[in-house]
């Protein structure tokens, strides 16, 4: 450990460490110590060409930059004399020669580093009188970016960002001097798992995602933690909420799941919670299919079906499906519903392309969690199911749909009972007697544990505008009507909150 | 062979001798044997021979060369490259050139004793791609001292494996400053590296390595031969040696003299290059290449070694005096300096990627004739805030001349403002 001070204060740090990580490490950058800076990121490789965080070292007879320079014990550091604010100044004045100041037609607005640190470190009036630089304003550098070259200030984060986190190498800085501009190879386009982290970490408008862009203005959003429910990585996001709606995910830092990075497929999946297929309504097959139906009604229903196929067949003719994407809470309520009735549970684990950066195998947000509640493989439910032995279901989500599991409805149409609780709609309704509409992660409370066992909380961020339920509370009404022990009696209609 | 006369010394002494550029010529001047004693001894000894010697690196900067030397770990337990800077960049130098095209074994002898003094094994010998007689003539000095077992395995049966590369850069100024050329040698995209790591410890390929001009490798042999002593005796006592001085610009005899260190100014301007042509007066001198501020007419006095030259707020740069006439337009003169660092400038660093590109918009401005009141402080501040600030030193090497030129020729600017145009002829359109 060294001790420095900066600005008076006395830090303990870590030897071997620059000033601004140093710094970054303890949770005090930019906040108790404000050294700006806009080429250095915490996770990515040091450029030192930016030069705003030049700071005061004694002993040292010219300004340092903050970023490059390593800690010694015993360094006094001072952030706010004359001689670097002139610094800063000189910086920012010179980064603005050539800037477009668009902002009023610029996305970034509103979350720019450029205006923010004009604001605060940079003169009030422009001297140049020169013509800025003309380049072009939308460059679409692949499937997600489209790239503002007038606007960029080469502090080139985006370039490391493709070298060094996918290690793609899409970006370049082309030509050199005040015609250098960022941009792709003919025929190569920035094209990788994790492309849209280049909107995140570009501190000006350059680089926006067209997903995001001109949807809402910044200053409209909520940012409302909470995690993605891509995979089981569990990367910490914001939710950019707004009228009742999520606008975006960014991501969150937490340098144990996620660093300061989402993949662009993790990223997009907020579109799941507004998306059109979302299941509206509690339904209840009838004569002619499956029919709107009241909570109570369904419950009842629901509860009739299951009971008559205990008293048939036994409990082991019911069988529980869980979902990997569901909440442990609700899980748990799953879990104590199937042993009170004493029927088997399991959960079917969709799967993708894992890479060995954030994307996980699982693609789902707790299968961990389901596992240690005691859902296991689901082949020997599976087998059940195809051989008739199982003759009643309560289903969450429809992952058990997957080819590598049911592959499909048709096994499920001799089921005497299916009761599903579910967000989106899928073919699994056509065999489904019961359906009670779900919430999306993001619309409850509860927690989800990842692929490494951390469970990690999740708050409403979005009310849904029609009649959702937690999964727990309906399963907990469930088995309160079927009288089970530990169940209580049925709670009241409509209480659409998390169960924990 | 340039026509122009020159003074020589013991660097250029049988320079007008084709003889010496091949290995028998240089051997029959005693060619090598410097080398050959140099690597009977210790290394600690050759750099502390170099140190005592008071050798300054000639590329610009003025660093110790022994010093330098000494930076090297002894024990890197990897490979250890030794690098000649041949891009020679900056305008108004040549001297460089000359000293390969002239003297190939006599530089290869410096690298020799060099890399043996730092313990390199390899050479790498980045020369300005613009450079192709002095490439071919040197190219054919390497393969002419491996056949003679000078480089190689064994050079000069020393039981030293030497072996030098001879790599041909693509013209870029910025390619000069030794991280940005090791970039280039890697062959990367030529940007100075930023400091620490300093190339000793992380230098070519990430090996310890020593960057060093070719000039200063050119002294090494004589100072192998004729010992410290004789070294210190000439030039001054802060700065020994002799250097070449490349003049150009408007001088009856512009070329290249090789002139002890501390020579007044005035001396290489009138008494060497024959004054300034057609009788005219001198109007100012840049004394060390283009980005060396730019001395005054009252002010040829000077010495010209560093310790005299920082008193008038210049330096001796690379040696490359520009002089320039009475009919000189300064403010022309400063928008073809500016260009020339906004052309070069690699774009890294905030200050010198925008200064340079804004210190040439307002200085053609000016030129045109629409300066304003306000533009001579802008230029200044602009300047003040490039200073000293950036990764390299190139941003300085931009900011310097321009406020060499406001310093001394304020009147020039003051009059383009007045007059609202260029007050001086035109030979040529910018």
């Amino acid at each position: 450990m060294a001790k420095i001070s900066v600005d008076g204060v006395e830090y303990e740090v870590s030897e071997g460490r620059t000033i601004l990580q140093a710094l970054d490490d303890l949770g005090v950058l930019m906040g108790q110590v404000e050294i700006p800076h806009y080429c250095w990121h915490p996770k990515l490789s040091i450029d030192g060409s930016c030069r705003l965080c030049q700071v005061e070292i004694e002993g040292f007879p010219k300004l340092q930059i903050a970023c490059n320079t390593t800690v010694k014990d015993g360094m006094v550091i001072r952030t706010q004399t004359e001689r670097v604010k002139k610094a800063r100044e000189g910086v920012m004045e010179l980064l603005l020669v050539n800037h477009p100041l668009d902002c009023p037609i610029c996305d970034q607005a509103g979350e720019c580093k450029l205006q923010d640190y004009a604001f605060e470190y940079g003169v009030a009036h422009a001297r140049t009188r020169e013509p800025r630089r003309a380049a072009a304003k939308r460059v679409d550098l692949g499937p997600t970016i489209v790239f503002d070259q007038e606007r960029c200030i080469l502090c080139r984060r985006c370039v490391r960002f493709c070298r060094e986190v996918p290690k793609t190498g899409e970006l370049a800085v082309f030509a050199r001097g005040d015609r250098s501009l960022i941009d792709t190879l003919p025929d190569q386009p920035l094209e990788n798992d994790y492309s849209m982290n280049v909107a995140d970490i570009c501190p000006v408008g350059a680089l926006t995602t067209k997903d995001f862009r001109f949807k809402i203005r910044v200053w409209f959003l909520n940012d409302v933690p909470g995690v993605c429910t891509g995979c089981s990585n569990g990367c910490n996001v914001y939710l950019g909420v707004a009228n009742n709606k999520v606008y975006r995910y960014v991501p969150r830092r937490n340098d144990a799941v996620n660093e300061t990075w989402l993949c662009d497929e993790g990223r997009l999946s907020y579109k799941a919670i507004g998306a059109p297929d979302r299941i509206k309504e509690t339904a209840l097959r009838g004569a002619h299919g499956l029919a709107a139906a009241t909570r109570g009604a369904a419950l009842a229903h629901a509860a009739a079906l299951l009971k008559r196929a205990v008293d048939a067949h036994g409990p082991g003719a019911v069988a529980g499906v869980a979902s990997a994407h569901a909440c442990n809470e609700d899980l748990e309520v799953l879990k104590r519903l199937l042993d009170g009735l004493g029927a088997q549970g399991c959960v079917p684990v969709p799967t993708w392309r894992a890479d060995d950066l954030l994307r996980k195998p699982e693609q789902a947000a707790n299968a961990a969690g389901a596992r240690a509640l005691g859902f296991g493989d689901p082949a020997p439910i599976l087998a059940g199911i195809r051989s008739g032995a199982v003759k009643a279901l309560v289903v969450l989500g429809h992952d058990l749909l997957l080819p590598a599991f049911l592959g499909g409805a048709e096994p499920l149409a001799g089921l005497e009972a299916v009761i599903l609780l579910d967000t989106h709609h899928s073919e699994l309704e056509r065999a489904a007697h019961v359906v009670f509409p779900a919430r999306h992660p993001a619309e409850r409370a509860g927690t989800l544990t990842n692929h490494a066992g951390l469970a990690q909380r999740v708050e409403p961020a979005v009310e849904p505008a029609f009649e959702a339920y937690c999964e727990g509370e309906i399963l907990a009404a469930l088995g309160a009507a079927l009288g089970l022990t530990g169940f209580g009696v049925a709670p009241a209609a409509g209480a659409g909150r998390a169960v924990a | 062979m340039q026509s122009a006369p020159w003074v020589t010394n013991y660097l250029t002494e049988h320079f007008a001798d084709d003889a010496f550029r091949t290995l028998d010529g240089y051997r029959a001047r005693g060619g090598y044997e410097a080398a050959r004693g140099a690597l009977g001894r210790a290394p600690a000894e050759l750099v502390e021979l170099v140190k005592n010697a008071g050798l300054q690196g000639r590329g610009g900067a003025g660093f110790g060369t022994g010093l330098k030397w000494s930076f090297m770990p002894a024990d890197a337990g990897k490979p250890k490259y030794l690098v000649c800077n041949a891009d020679e960049s900056e305008p108004g130098s040549f001297k460089d050139r000359l000293l390969m095209e002239r003297g190939p074994h006599q530089l290869l002898e410096g690298l020799l004793i060099g890399a043996f003094a730092i313990g390199a094994e390899k050479t790498f010998v980045y020369i300005r791609g613009e450079y192709a007689e002095a490439a071919r003539v040197l190219q054919g000095a390497i393969d002419e001292a491996y056949a003679a077992g000078i480089l190689g395995a064994s050079a000069l049966g020393s039981g030293f494996r030497h072996d030098v590369v001879l790599q041909r850069g693509a013209g870029a100024y910025i390619c000069g400053e030794e991280t940005g050329l090791l970039e280039s040698l890697e062959g990367k995209k030529g940007q100075p590296r930023k400091k620490p790591p300093f190339p000793a410890q992380y230098g070519a390929f990430g090996m310890p390595t020593t960057v060093n001009n070719v000039e200063t490798f050119c002294h090494v042999p004589h100072i192998l031969r004729r010992g410290a002593e004789w070294f210190r005796s000439i030039g001054t006592e802060k700065s020994p040696g002799t250097t070449l001085f490349g003049v150009s610009g408007h001088v009856v005899r512009p070329g290249l003299y090789e002139l002890p260190l501390g020579t007044p100014l005035s001396e290489i301007v009138f008494d060497h290059a024959g004054g300034v042509r057609s009788g005219k007066r001198v109007k100012g001198v840049i004394p060390g290449g283009m980005s060396m501020p730019i001395l005054p007419a009252d002010q040829l006095d000077v010495r010209m070694a560093n310790e005299f030259l920082r008193e008038r707020k210049t330096m001796l740069g690379t040696g490359g005096i520009m002089v320039m006439d009475e009919d000189t337009c300064m403010v022309r003169a400063g928008c073809i300096i500016t260009y020339f660092f906004r052309d070069e400038s690699c774009g890294q660093c905030t200050q010198c990627r925008e200064g340079t590109g804004w210190l040439h918009k307002i200085f053609q401005r000016i030129e045109r004739g629409e300066g304003r009141e306000d533009d001579l402080a802008v230029l200044e501040d602009v300047a003040a805030k490039m200073e000293g600030q950036t990764i390299c030193a190139f941003a300085d090497a931009a900011a310097w001349p321009v406020q060499g030129l406001l310093r001394h020729f304020r009147s020039d600017f003051e009059l383009h403002l007045r007059e609202r145009k260029c007050p001086f002829a035109h030979s040529f359109e910018l």
